[in-house]
C-alpha cells in the first residue's frame, strides 16, 4: 500500500489549486456556492484511484474539498480511465457515455461543475496586485492584454498549423479526429469485453445449476 | 520504607505523581509556538498526517467528536467544519496554556458555536458514558502517565460502534530511515529547539518521549486489550508516524 502521507499530499495539492484557481474568478464561486453539500465521486480505472470532491459553502462563495474516503452520500459518481477524463475535461462536445466513462446519480452536478470549469475566468490582475500593488498590476495585465491580443492576431492560425504540422506532417502525434476515434474504440471494446464477461457468467451459472440439479437425480 | 513507584519522563526516570506536572511544563514551555515548531520539525508534513487522521475518522455531520490532546485546534477546525451546526466538537488537553492558544486560535479563525473547550485529564475523561461518536488524540498519547487507564476512559465515554483514532510518533520501518531520524531527533530537534523557542531541554524531551512510546505493534495490542475490537494501523512516512484504530464494540 502506498505510503498514506503521499496520498494525503495529492489530495492536499489539487484541493489548494483548485481552490486558488476559484478565489480569483469570483463568479465561479458564486455558482459553485449554490451546489453546496453536492459530492462528485470519481474511480479511474487506469491508474486505479478514487477521489471526492465535496463542495462547500463559506460567506465569499464556494470552495472544493478533496478526499481520498467518504463515507457519505455521493450525488454523482463517475468512473472510467484517465485518459477519459483529460478528454472530458478538455473538450466542450464530449459526453461521458461517447469516452466510456459511467455516470451514476445526478448528471445535473456534472452538467454544472463542465459548465463552471469552461467559464472559468481567472482574474491574474488580483494576485498580482498583492505583489506589487494595484497601479502597477493593472498596467502590467493591460499590458499582457494587449500583447497577448496583438501576438494572437499576427500568428493568427500559427498554434492550429504547428499542431497540424506535428501531427499531419511530422506524424509526431495522431490528429484529433484520429485521437478521439481510437479513445472511442477503445471505449466500446472495453464495454464490448464488460458485456461478454457478463454474458459468461450468466451462462457459467446457468450451467453450473444444471450440473447440480443432474447431481441430485444420480 | 516503601520505594515510590516510577514511570519515564523521556529517558530518565521519574516517580509517577511527578510525571504529569512534569509534561505540562514542557508544554507551558512551547504552547506559544507549538504550530511553528510543528511546521518547522515535521517540514509541514504533520498536516498532512492530520488530513489522514480526518479521512480515516468518518466524521459526519450531526456527530460528536472530542479531540484529546488537541493543543491548538488543527483537527477541532476541521471537524466543525465537517460535523457542521447540527453536531459538536470538544476540544479537550490537560495543559492550561495549548487550551488557551487552542481556544483564541479558533475563535481568530470564527469557528465557534458547535465547539467547546474542556480543560481535561485524559485518565480520567469527565464526560458520560457513551457521548462521542469519534474520539481523536493526536501526539498525545505518549505524555499520557497510564496509557492503560487513558484508553479505557476514551473506550468509556465513546459510544457503541465509535471509533478512537491515535495518531502518535513511532517506530520507522527501515533501519537506514531510523538512523537518519535518531541524526535528526538527537541533534537537530534540540538545535531549532533552542533557536526558535529557545528551549533546548523542551525539545530533547520530546525525542526522548517518543522512543520510550510503544511501538505499532505493542499499541495496537494495548487497545485490544483495553477493550477495542478492529484494531489496526496504517504506517505513515515510513513508520515515522503510525495512525491506529479501533472501534468500541
Amino acid at each position: 500500500m502506498t505510503d498514506p502521507t503521499f496520498r494525503a499530499g495529492f489530495d492536499a495539492t489539487l484541493e489548494t489549486a483548485i481552490n486558488s484557481a476559484l478565489r480569483y474568478d469570483p463568479g465561479s464561486r458564486t455558482r459553485l456556492a449554490k451546489l453546496a453539500g453536492k459530492v462528485l465521486g470519481v474511480t479511474l480505472t487506469a491508474p486505479a484511484m478514487s477521489l471526492f470532491l465535496l463542495i462547500e459553502e463559506e460567506e465569499d462563495g464556494g470552495y472544493v474539498e478533496v478526499h481520498s474516503r467518504w463515507q457519505g452520500e455521493v450525488t454523482t459518481e463517475l468512473s472510467g480511465s484517465a485518459l477519459a477524463f483529460v478528454q472530458l475535461l478538455r473538450n466542450r462536445d464530449a459526453t461521458p457515455a461517447k469516452l466510456g466513462v459511467t455516470v451514476r446519480g445526478s448528471s445535473a452536478l456534472l452538467a454544472e461543475l463542465q459548465a463552471i470549469l469552461r467559464d472559468l475566468d481567472i482574474d491574474w490582475e488580483e494576485p498580482l496586485a498583492k505583489l506589487i500593488g494595484d497601479s502597477p498590476a493593472h498596467q502590467l495585465g493591460a499590458g499582457v492584454r494587449l500583447a497577448a491580443g496583438w501576438l494572437k492576431d499576427a500568428l493568427g492560425a500559427a498554434p492550429k498549423a504547428g499542431a497540424e504540422a506535428v501531427s499531419e506532417e511530422w506524424r509526431m502525434t495522431p490528429p484529433e479526429p484520429q485521437f478521439e476515434a481510437f479513445a472511442e474504440d477503445v471505449a466500446a471494446f472495453v464495454q464490448g469485453v464488460d458485456r461478454l464477461e457478463a454474458r459468461l457468467q450468466v451462462l457459467r451459472s446457468k450451467f453450473e445449476g444444471r450440473d447440480g440439479a443432474d447431481g441430485g437425480e444420480k | 520504607m516503601t520505594e515510590r513507584k516510577t514511570t519515564h519522563f523521556g529517558y530518565q526516570q521519574v516517580p509517577v505523581d511527578e510525571k504529569a506536572g512534569r509534561v505540562a511544563d514542557v508544554f507551558h514551555s512551547v504552547a506559544a509556538r507549538y504550530d511553528v515548531m510543528n511546521d518547522l520539525m515535521s517540514g509541514g508534513v504533520h498536516r498532512l498526517w492530520k488530513r489522514f487522521t480526518i479521512e480515516l475518522s468518518a466524521a459526519r455531520p450531526g456527530q460528536s467528536i472530542l479531540d484529546i490532546a488537541g493543543g491548538t485546534g488543527d483537527l477541532t477546525a476541521r471537524f466543525s467544519r465537517i460535523v457542521g451546526p447540527t453536531g459538536k466538537v470538544v476540544l479537550a488537553d490537560i495543559n492550561e496554556s495549548m487550551l488557551k492558544v487552542g481556544r483564541d486560535r479558533l475563535l481568530d479563525r470564527g469557528i465557534a458555536g458547535n465547539v467547546e473547550t474542556v480543560q481535561a485529564d485524559a485518565q480520567y475523561l469527565p464526560f458520560p458514558d457513551n457521548t462521542f461518536d469519534c474520539i481523536t488524540i493526536a501526539f498525545g498519547l505518549r505524555n499520557v502517565t497510564d496509557k492503560d487507564l487513558a484508553l479505557r476512559s476514551m473506550l468509556r465515554v465513546l459510544k457503541p460502534g465509535g471509533r478512537l483514532l491515535v495518531l502518535e510518533f513511532s517506530k520507522p520501518q527501515s533501519k537506514l530511515l531510523e538512523k537518519v531520524y535518531d541524526q535528526y531527533s538527537f541533534r537537530l530537534l534540540p538545535f531549532m529547539g533552542k533557536l526558535v523557542a529557545d528551549d533546548a531541554d523542551s525539545y530533547r524531551y520530546l525525542a526522548e518521549s517518543i522512543r520510550m512510546h510503544p511501538d505499532q505493534e505493542t499499541l495496537k495490542s494495548m487497545m485490544g486489550e483495553a477493550g477495542f475490537v478492529d484494531c489496526e494501523f496504517h504506517n505513515m512516512t515510513g513508520g515515522i508516524v503510525a495512525l491506529h484504530k479501533g472501534i468500541k464494540p
